[in-house]
């Protein structure tokens, strides 16, 4: 009985593919008068862009419901991360404008000055972007903002390493131009830890965030080389490990360079604190 | 006596004024603030002069100006540096940043296209005609062209700044 309704499914089967082949004999040919997109292939734009389409983005007029009685919500506050694609990058690094011999931070991508950011603006620092990724050959120790999957395949494919970390204004307002900040005599901040929003991202070692586990991320490393499939270049055994693996303190804004630290450019002495509540303060 | 006559008016009018309009009082500024000298601080600190740490602080402080090249085998990007262009009628200069002057220029809310060649030297008028019978073929119309060998540069109507730094790169400028 088993058997038999096993067999009968069967045959129902083959006689739905013969059904549907014959069927699809009298339809007419898949042409573009007939075909439409998957659904979800194509995402609408939703922020209009022209003279008027962008007037609010969607949020409303400023008045009662945005500013009496609720929040202003919507882009306003939002952080940003004005891009940098790969191929800027290796064009910085080619032009001699970025020394890849030493690890790159935001401080040195800002002073090849072919970089801006505006923290006063709510840019919160460097989105590597994927473009020029199969070009990508550069080894570098790169520390950026944001990177997507791609862009971490590509630049662990070629040998480096990468980190995602976050720095709040006032430290991407000493990283804007450092000889201006050293002038100002005021000592160096420390760093602050990611808003709660954020936390997630720079905690997450597939993102390679500055706050993950080292462990999880040279896991999270082989795990992206398989699934991308290139054999991971082995940075233990590379000639540059102690450059690949340089790595500041999520307290530290500066490589080598602790806060608290006042540096005088002037007699080229660093200051250093010595009172207790002061180390306590600074300490990380 | 008509002038002192006069003056004590005056005088009347201003305790007038004073009277009625509000006097702005400036408690400090600028101007009559002491002089700031001998500041007294009171936190203890380290003056350190160690090469080891010094390093650091060079190493990020900005260039003064753009660093020279350094010239390499291989090319990843689309960056290639100049060749050797003495014996040639004329020569197209590079920027500053080592890259090459062509630009675009969009106005009239981006329906008028110019591409701007700059830094010409030499014969310019032969790399304007070279450039026309390079570029023609891409254009259905006839090509316009501005040649102003005063200042060294062309101007062409249209966006042609990719085909003109190929056309360049080709030739090792």
């Amino acid at each position: 009985m088993h058997a038999g309704k096993l067999k009968g499914e069967a045959t129902m089967g083959s006689n739905t593919a013969d059904k549907a082949l014959r069927l699809l004999r009298y339809l007419p040919r898949v042409c573009l008068a007939n075909i439409r997109d998957n659904p979800g292939a194509v995402k609408k734009n939703r922020r209009g862009r022209a003279q008027h389409g962008g007037d609010n983005h969607g949020d409303g007029n400023k008045g009662s419901g945005q500013r009496q009685n609720y929040m202003r919500l919507g882009h306003h506050l939002r952080r940003q991360y004005p891009p940098l694609s790969l191929n800027d990058l290796q064009l910085l690094i080619e032009t001699n404008r970025i020394n890849a011999n030493q690890p790159i931070d935001l401080v040195s991508i800002l002073n090849s000055g072919l970089y801006r950011l505006s923290p006063d603006k709510h840019e919160f620092g460097i989105h590597l972007t994927d473009e020029g990724a199969d070009l990508f050959k550069a080894k570098v120790n790169i520390e950026v903002q944001w990177a997507s999957e791609l862009v971490i395949a590509a630049i662990e494919k070629a040998g480096g390493t990468i980190t995602t970390s976050y720095y709040d204004q006032h430290s991407l307002q000493a990283m804007l131009n450092t000889k201006k900040f050293f002038e100002r005599g005021v000592p160096i901040p420390r760093r602050m830890i990611p808003p709660a929003d954020a936390i997630e991202y720079y905690t997450d070692p597939t993102k390679r965030g500055y706050l993950s586990d080292p462990e999880k991320i040279s896991e999270e490393r082989f795990v992206l080389s398989q699934k991308y499939g290139y054999t991971l270049p082995n940075i233990e055994e590379d000639k540059d490990y102690e450059m690949l693996t340089e790595r500041k303190d999520p307290r530290q804004i500066f490589f080598g360079l602790n806060p608290g630290w006042v540096v005088n450019l002037k007699d080229k002495v660093i200051l250093k604190p010595q009172n207790e509540d002061l180390k306590d303060f600074y300490s990380t | 006596m008509t002038t002192f006559i006069n003056i004590s008016r005056l005088l009347r009018s201003c305790s007038t004024l004073r009277t009625t309009k509000h006097i702005s009082v400036r408690y400090s500024g600028f101007i009559n603030s002491p002089f700031l000298e001998d500041v007294q601080i009171k936190a203890k600190y380290e003056v350190t002069k160690s090469p080891s740490e010094w390093k650091y602080v060079v190493r990020i402080l900005p260039p003064l100006t753009v660093p020279e090249l350094a010239l390499r085998d291989k090319y990843n990007s689309t960056f290639k540096p100049q060749g050797d262009v003495k014996d040639r009628p004329y020569i197209v200069c590079r920027t500053k940043n080592h890259m090459i002057p062509v630009y675009l220029k969009i106005s009239q809310r981006g329906v008028k296209r110019l591409t701007y060649v700059r830094k010409i030297q030499g014969d310019i008028w032969l790399l304007g005609k070279e450039l026309e019978t390079y570029l023609q073929p891409m254009s259905k119309r006839p090509l316009r062209m501005q040649v102003n060998e005063f200042t060294g540069s062309i101007i062409i109507n249209g966006d042609y700044v990719n085909a003109i730094k190929y056309w360049l790169t080709e030739r090792d400028y």
